[in-house]
């Protein structure tokens, strides 16, 4: 029996220094750590010092009406921005008004109606009674470069508004004697659900 | 194989009726876009408007629903393609423009609904606006004067009766005829 053994080099005999391709490699992955820390502290930076939820119904700039996205505070502009889609802004120093206001709305949207409207018995309208939240209504009033008057309708949750409405005024945004319609509204609506 | 035939047939026969549909139903869309456009082209197509912002007088009317009013009037407008161009309330290139009319919209009535009442009920809390809108010239003459309505009864949310008034004003603009103002600047505001 002729075997051919290969004796297996000893552990002792390898270089025990690193080889430059792991040196390279080692410094890669330091580079890749060290990286996206640099990308947060730059994000930290530029975060919005205010932001929150929103429905756009209608007049913001070019942002598509009954569209939910992010409406945001950022440095000297306001700025709604839709998931995955470029932002609309308007300078802050262009708005000229903003008011505060309160609604009532069904939940659930067109799905919601037609299965109300198909339930038997009148099972609908049951659900209709408890299928409703409040919302605080925020409305701007703003100018373009040419002075036209544009307005501009946000649908936040309930409470959020204010918070807009205080960064905005806390950025030198006035507010006119509207304001105390969000009281009035409420106050409408309860009446209304009420009777 | 005859099943395969039959299947074959069939299919030819649902495909040529969904193309006699289809053309069917473009047909008339095509001649129906020149028709809507009729009426008093020739004087529209030379005046611009300037659509001034709603007023709501001594009526307790949300600023959202005047924002809203004044907002959908600008788009449907726009959409009738009845003026030139439709300019907003301060616009600086409307003062630079000669023949510029004022859509003036006064708000007459209002009345508030709720949605959840109308989605319980159904023939109960309808949202109603009813206002005055009228087309003024530059130097205040009345060209044009209408009262018009707008609501919303079913579905949809109080908001909804805004869109459905500006649609309605367009709508009656779009019928009417006024007598051809050469120097004149037409601005629409609405009133309470």
């Amino acid at each position: 029996m002729n075997h051919s053994v290969v004796a297996p080099m000893p552990r002792r005999a390898r270089p025990s220094e690193p080889r430059p391709v792991s040196k390279l490699l080692a410094v890669l992955i330091c580079c890749g750590l060290a990286a996206p820390a640099q990308q947060i502290t730059q994000q930290e930076n530029t975060s919005p010092s205010f932001s929150t939820r929103a429905t756009h119904l209608l007049g913001f700039a070019n942002a598509r009406n009954n569209s939910t996205g992010a409406l945001s505070v950022q440095d000297d502009s306001l700025q709604f921005q839709q998931n995955g889609k470029p932002g609309a802004k308007v300078k802050i120093a262009l708005v000229r008004d903003v008011f505060l206001g309160a609604e009532s709305k069904q939940v659930g949207g067109l799905p919601m109606t037609l299965g109300k409207t198909a339930a038997p018995f009148g099972g609908g309208r049951v659900v209709s009674l408890f299928a409703h939240k409040k919302y605080d209504t925020l409305t701007l009033e703003y100018v373009d470069a040419d002075e036209g008057i544009h307005g501009a309708i946000f649908q936040l949750t309930k409470g959020q508004g204010e918070l807009v409405r205080n960064e905005l005024t806390a950025r030198g945004v006035t507010i006119s004697f509207h304001q105390d319609q969000l009281t009035k509204e409420s106050a409408t609506e309860t009446r209304h659900e009420n009777k | 194989m005859k099943t395969s035939k039959c299947n074959l047939s069939i299919a030819c026969l649902i495909s040529l009726v969904a193309i006699i549909l289809a053309l069917s139903g473009q047909l008339p869309g095509q001649t129906g876009a020149p028709k809507s456009s009729g009426g008093n082209r020739t004087s529209a197509t030379r005046c611009s408007v300037q659509v001034a912002q709603v007023d709501a007088g001594n009526l307790d009317l949300a600023y959202s629903f005047q924002i809203a009013i004044y907002e959908n009037l600008v788009e449907e407008l726009n959409k009738t393609r009845q003026f030139a161009q439709v300019f907003r309330e301060g616009d600086l290139k409307a003062s630079a423009i000669p023949n510029v009319l004022v859509l003036k919209t006064t708000v007459e009535k209002y009345t508030p609904g709720s949605e959840t009442q109308r989605a319980v009920t159904t023939v109960s809390g309808a949202t109603k606006l009813t206002v005055r809108s009228q087309l003024l010239t530059r130097e205040g003459k009345v060209v044009l004067e209408h009262t018009v309505n707008g609501d919303v009864r079913f579905f949809g949310s109080n908001l909804r009766a805004t869109h459905n008034l500006a649609r309605n004003i367009a709508k009656t603009l779009k019928e009417s005829s006024w007598p051809d103002f050469p120097e004149s600047t037409a601005i629409l505001s609405v009133q309470p």
